[in-house]
């Protein structure tokens, strides 16, 4: 026992000492770093991303602009494309194909992801019924991804990024996103710059603030959250059930063609997007059910910008005394999500039953974010979800509707940058889901989670990045039977690098 | 007519004649540099240290330092302390311009802020020393304003070839700076004509 105790004070004191030789190896960036756009323009990570993946204003504008510079891009290239015909083949159209252009070198990026886990203790009980985890585990999840991205000339963009291991939080492996797009394709119709484009392929939705890419060690709990009607399932004995069985994910990437556009200097964004749902099996080999139908997202928002240098507030980044900085902002916005979930359309889901059996669903959420130059930010989101729901019953053979399976929930993020390479995070992820809470997933009905944290910029390409999890109450039964709930908490910390 | 001089107008005059000698025996000092442990002899700044006693008019002269697509041009300048440099931004993006000290010495850091295309800043650099320029937003971007504390300086081509002309007889003493190498001095005796001073720097 005596040794256990030992290595149990040990093992923490390892991870203690482990972070601490990490930021000690801090120093301040020099810079060089680096993935396809880095090359492209011989320029470091940082004028895009002050705390990578998140873009800054430059970088927003970059990505908007199709990926490339918002102003005299072609100055700034310093690698060169291939030409896919010359400029002056335009006027032989249509009796020659179009030109265009490929990067001149294979925009190529790498990323890896490496945490550290360390959990706090489990009860008995919990470890008795199968959940044991282990208190540290070094370097899981462990991921490493493939992102290609660029140009195909004037109009087109592209992007492809692939987990190739599997395991980090939010991708299981496999195609994040792939997908082309049109860039300005309004001018055809005289609208401002880049205020109408159209995206084709597999694409994260045009949320307020992106799951796919955020910066943190965990999704954001609302963006993962599904619905399930509370009760057991049907089968087993169950002949009595809800329908609702919803394993539609807000923050997942899917298949579709979007629609849209940031006019007014980007501070007006708008999106709408037809998209297959996440709940659709066509295609995935799931044991999800296929549907014909297609779901739809709407996404506005409107960013007042607050500089009071009117000169800087049309600029990119706002100019200031030490340098260009983020615009201080203040966006607001909202989102609508509508789609159908389809069960039973051959029969065997439930039997007896006749018939596909369609719960309608919608999510509406709405957004808040300011920002402070590019020293503070404070953002959140409240979604809220509901989902039709049907009482099945197969020994009568009867569909009545019943109370929906809702949830209401959201987070909200604090940033703060004590230097361009030391960032403090604080972030509050809520959920309340009456549904969840019967079915024995929290203490109760809101969940809540606080994830205070950190990312070190060891340099412009390579972060050390810690998270602490304070988790909600999970329940478990002990040995007499009695419901008891503690915390999975977790303190995960790992490295994160770009190349 | 004689006009008869004071003793101290006469110093003067001799000192004065002296001067326009030494100044008519003005000579050039050229020579190559080169490197060891260096990946190029080029951006090497070669100068005559300051001269005791002797102090030097700030030139009216104003070099500019360019800021397009996304570098400083020229990468190292040499100028005479009290010289006034300009920096110009010529990108459609936003740069700033800041030296976070002058050989070290963190007193004297500043930061020009940011201006738009187009348009210069001035700023006059007093103190002898290196300035590292930095742009806070692109930070691949960098420069460096050698202040030299004489009129007599250069900066050496790809070659690693530098000339120094009109150096008034004497001698000097020549001192090197480079981005990635030690500082070099060498004694150099200037007459009339040119005197040839090969240097070495090193890693």
């Amino acid at each position: 026992m005596t040794v256990n105790r030992a290595s149990t004070r040990l093992v923490p004191g390892c991870i203690l000492l482990i972070t601490l030789l990490l930021v000690l190896l801090v120093k301040v960036p020099s810079g060089q770093a680096i993935p396809a756009f880095s090359r492209k323009y011989g320029t470091s990570c940082t004028t895009c991303h002050n705390n990578y993946p998140e873009l800054n204003d430059f970088g927003l504008a970059f990505k908007k602009n199709g990926f490339k510079f918002p102003k005299d891009d072609e100055t700034f290239v310093k690698q060169d494309a291939v030409l896919l015909g010359s400029k002056a083949q335009k006027e032989a159209f249509p009796e020659a194909v179009y030109p265009g252009e490929i990067p001149g070198t294979i925009p190529i990026a790498f990323r890896y992801e490496g945490n550290l886990v360390y959990s706090g203790a489990q009860p008995g009980a919990v470890i008795a019924n199968g959940g044991f985890v282990p208190r540290t585990d070094l370097f899981v999840p462990n991921t490493f991804t493939i992102i290609s991205a660029g140009s195909f000339g004037p109009n087109f963009s592209f992007w492809i990024d692939d987990d190739i291991s599997a395991g980090a939080t939010g991708a299981g492996g496999g195609l994040g996103d792939g997908w082309l797009k049109y860039n300005d394709l309004g001018h055809i119709f005289h609208l401002p710059l880049n205020a109408l484009n159209v995206r084709f392929g597999q694409f994260e939705l045009d949320l307020p603030f992106t799951n796919a890419r955020t910066p943190y060690l965990s999704g954001y709990d609302i963006l993962g959250e599904g619905a399930l009607a509370q009760g057991l399932p049907c089968g087993g004995g169950v002949v009595v059930c809800g329908t609702t069985n919803n394993p539609f994910i807000l923050g997942t990437p899917q298949r579709g063609i979007e629609f849209g556009g940031y006019p007014n200097n980007g501070n007006f964004v708008w999106s709408v997007a037809v998209v297959d749902g996440t709940n659709s099996a066509y295609g995935l080999g799931s044991a999800l059910t296929a549907r014909n139908s297609k779901d739809v997202y709407l996404h506005t928002s409107y960013q007042f910008n607050l500089e009071r240098d009117p000169e800087s507030r049309h600029a990119i980044q706002a100019a200031g005394a030490t340098g260009p900085h983020d615009h201080t902002s203040l966006r607001v916005g909202a989102f609508y999500y509508h789609g159908t979930n389809q069960q039973n359309s051959g029969g065997t889901l439930f039997p007896g039953i006749a018939g596909t059996i369609e719960d309608p669903f919608y999510r509406v959420g709405a957004e808040v974010r300011f920002k402070y130059r590019s020293k503070f930010e404070l953002y959140g989101v409240a979604l809220h979800s509901h989902d039709d729901n049907h009482l099945v019953d197969l020994e009568a053979g009867t569909v009545t509707k019943t109370n929906a399976v809702t949830s209401t929930g959201g987070f909200v993020v604090g940033n703060y940058w004590i230097f361009p390479w030391l960032i403090a995070d604080m972030r509050y992820d809520f959920v309340n889901s009456p549904s969840d809470f019967v079915n024995g997933v929290s203490e109760a009905r809101t969940r809540n989670r606080f994830s205070p944290g950190y990312q070190i910029l060891v340099r412009a390409n390579i972060k050390v990045v810690g998270e602490y999890q304070r988790h909600w109450g999970v329940p478990y039964q002990n040995a007499a039977g009695s419901t008891l709930f503690y915390r999975p908490n977790t303190f995960v910390t790992g490295i994160d690098y770009v190349f | 007519m004689y006009t008869r001089l004071s003793s101290g107008k006469a110093i003067a005059l001799s000192g004065a004649l002296l001067l326009l000698a030494a100044a008519s025996q003005a000579g050039d000092i050229k020579g190559k540099v080169s490197v060891q442990g260096i990946k190029s002899a080029e951006h090497i700044a070669v100068y005559v240290d300051a001269i005791p006693d002797k102090k030097f008019d700030p030139p009216a002269a104003k070099p500019v330092v360019d800021q397009t697509k996304m570098t400083f041009n020229p990468h190292v300048l040499v100028v005479q302390a009290g010289t006034t440099v300009e920096f110009l931004n010529n990108d459609p993006v936003g740069h700033n311009v800041y030296w976070p000290s002058i050989s070290g010495n963190k007193k004297l850091a500043h930061n020009l802020g940011t201006w738009p295309k187009g348009e210069k800043k001035s700023f006059q650099f007093n103190d002898a020393g290196v300035a590292g320029l930095l742009c806070n937003v692109h930070p691949e971007m960098n420069a460096y304003i050698v202040v030299s504390p004489t009129p007599y300086f250069a900066v050496t081509d790809k070659n690693g070839n530098y000339e120094i002309k009109n150096v008034p007889a004497g001698k000097y003493t020549l001192k090197t700076w480079s981005e990635d190498g030690k500082v070099t001095t060498q004694a150099v005796e200037v007459g009339a004509g040119t005197v040839t001073a090969d240097l070495t720097v090193k890693k």
